[in-house]
């Protein structure tokens, strides 16, 4: 009874429109009351969910890749991405791609990646040629490898969820792999689209000007690398490197390049504070959501379910993958992977699933929920940045959607694609 | 009617007010963390010496950030929130149930500040490590956030029930 109060009040919630976090909050507070507990432990285990050391790091991620969108980085990606691969067929679609690949490897967030790249080339597409739809399409699903392509804060948001016994760096070099077999898998289908409908390609602008973009972009792209090997070396903790990487990107941004202003850097703020209330709210309620759902033993529930229905683990994880698919459509993704990870990690360690790969797997797909309707947050901001209506971008997204897709399957069942760097490095 | 929904506009711009508050606030916050955590690195890899204050403090200041940021969300509605199923009702009703979700909220919030009220008075005897302060100050923006929520949502649950009881005695050429 208790568990379908639980889930009652949660889904009722859900559907009318209360905003998840707080859904949560109070399908956990009437789940306590209705099990008799004081209704001051719903919040006492809400702010235990967010007091955690290693989350702190979240703000920080959170607020240098605002400065990096607010203070030029973003720009200076694309120019150096333009010069290198520029002159493909459809070269345009591959600058978008790469430097997808380069932002989302230091901001480690979708959204931002759409709102820095493409309010910069979907503008420049549409004016060389190609087709709106087309523009929003690459530049909503390439930023789904900011989200696997280190760092990326969701990986700690999973790592966090599932008890914080899978190391972040671990995690941090199994995203790079299947980060970059999603990028090419979507230049593939990029590819054959703009050969499709004759996109232009661009001229070789020669080497000298690709080594000067590369200079200059160079300062923006060691952010990325403070970070990551900040964490990889063992010098600092995953909420150091994040405070040093904002940091540095404050004093790239606003000293070097010199094209921070104070109004860029109150906007980098005040949006940073936005964008981590929403999460740590999240994650405060997803905590007391998610002890209740082991008291009542939801995994096990869940488990047993699946088994019932096959023992084989590649149609299990086959069905996991559909799940997560279905709820990635319509709910967002912290929230998912704090629901989720508590649920479905029992299952695929049961099945021999490395729990690294796992989160890889995970992320990917929930990342493809962000990029399809009714919620896809991604696609709305792309349509938006674009001014492209949701129903013209929904109908030509497909070749891209199958891309990754086939990269997700690729992850899924290959454990070397996610697990052979962090065994090499690690 | 329309001074009623005059006033309740007049309330909103009020409530404003304290949302710009909180997110002045927990931005100075976010600076203030960010700064902190530039001294333990400095203090660590420079000075040699370990700030140890820094991470209750960094503790504490995030429970600032997130509670009063998210009491900005709930003014701003910016929250995450699946709005497509509410989105495809007509007109009336989308905003009758746009009022049941405010007033859920509204009572969220007026749990969550009794509760945390309880939570600041049960810690404030109890000192946090390295600090030396209450650890009632961790909960208390627990409370201000439950506070806010019943402001916030139950104002804006209040103008909708006027906007609705508009909707309903408007007659269709458009007078009351």
């Amino acid at each position: 009874m208790g568990l379908a109060i639980l889930l009652g009040v949660f889904g009722i919630s859900v559907v009318i429109g209360i905003p998840v976090a707080f859904a949560m909050g109070l399908a956990a507070a009437s789940a306590f009351f209705f099990e008799g507990f004081p209704l001051l432990i719903t919040f006492q285990r809400i702010i235990s969910g967010m007091t955690v050391f290693s989350l702190l790091a979240i703000p920080f991620f959170i607020f240098a890749g605002e400065l990096m969108l607010h203070g030029g980085i973003a720009v200076r990606l694309v120019r150096f991405s333009s010069a290198l691969v520029g002159h493909v067929r459809g070269g345009l679609a591959s600058v978008n791609i790469f430097s997808s690949m380069l932002f989302g490897g230091i901001s480690g967030s979708a959204i931002a990646d759409i709102s820095a790249l493409g309010s910069i080339l979907i503008p420049v597409m549409k004016e060389k040629g190609y087709r709106g739809d087309y523009a929003v399409n690459v530049t909503v699903t390439s930023s789904i490898a900011g989200i696997v392509i280190p760092p990326s804060h969701n990986m700690i948001i999973y790592s966090v969820a599932a008890g914080g016994g899978i190391s972040i760096s671990k995690l941090f070099l199994a995203g790079v792999v299947p980060g970059v077999l999603m990028c090419i898998c979507l230049a593939v289908a990029a590819y054959v689209v703009a050969v499709k409908h004759n996109y232009p390609a661009d001229k070789f602008p020669g080497w000298k000007i690709v080594v000067q973009s590369a200079a200059n972009a160079i300062p923006g792209l060691i952010t990325a690398v403070i970070i990551v090997g900040g964490v990889l070396s063992g010098v600092f903790t995953v909420t150091e490197s994040g405070a040093f990487g904002a940091i540095y990107a404050f004093i790239i941004t606003a000293i070097v390049y010199r094209s921070l202003s104070w109004e860029d850097f109150k906007t980098a703020v005040t949006t940073a504070v936005r964008t981590t209330s929403m999460v740590m709210i999240l994650i405060g309620c997803a905590s007391a959501f998610a002890y209740l759902l082991a008291l009542y033993q939801v995994p096990a529930l869940l488990s047993s379910l699946l088994t019932t229905i096959s023992e084989n683990p590649i149609i299990i994880l086959l069905m996991i993958n559909v799940m997560l698919l279905m709820l990635g459509m319509i709910m967002d993704m912290a929230a998912l992977i704090l629901i989720c990870t508590p649920i479905f990690l029992p299952i695929a360690t049961g099945l021999g699933m490395d729990p690294t790969q796992f989160g890889i797997m995970m992320l990917i797909n929930l990342g493809l929920g962000l990029c399809t309707p009714p919620v896809g947050s991604c696609l709305f901001v792309g349509c938006a940045v674009g001014k492209v209506p949701i129903e013209e971008a929904v109908k030509t997204i497909w070749p891209f959607y199958l891309a990754i897709f086939a990269a997700l399957m690729l992850v899924t069942y290959v454990p070397a694609i996610s697990l052979t760097l962090p065994g090499l490095i690690g | 009617m329309e001074t009623i929904l005059l006033g309740v506009s007049a309330v909103n711009r009020w409530l404003g007010v304290l949302r710009t508050a909180c997110i002045f606030l927990s931005s100075c916050a976010l600076v203030t963390l960010i700064v902190i955590f530039g001294w333990l690195v400095f203090g660590r890899y420079v000075l040699n010496v370990t700030p140890t204050w820094v991470e209750q403090m960094a503790l504490l200041l995030i429970c600032y950030i997130a509670f009063l940021g998210a009491s900005a969300g709930v003014y701003e509605d910016t929250h995450l929130g699946v709005s497509f199923f509410r989105d495809s009702l007509g007109a009336k009703l989308r905003k009758f149930v746009r009022i049941i979700c405010d007033l859920a909220l509204a009572g969220f919030g007026l749990v969550m500040l009794l509760s945390c009220i309880e939570l600041v008075q049960f810690g404030w005897s109890t000192k946090l490590p390295m600090l030396n302060i209450p650890e009632g100050i961790r909960t208390l923006p627990a409370a201000i956030c439950g506070g806010l929520m019943l402001l916030f949502s139950g104002a804006r649950s209040l103008q909708g029930i006027f906007e609705l009881a508009s909707m309903v005695t408007r007659k269709p050429g458009g007078t009351e």
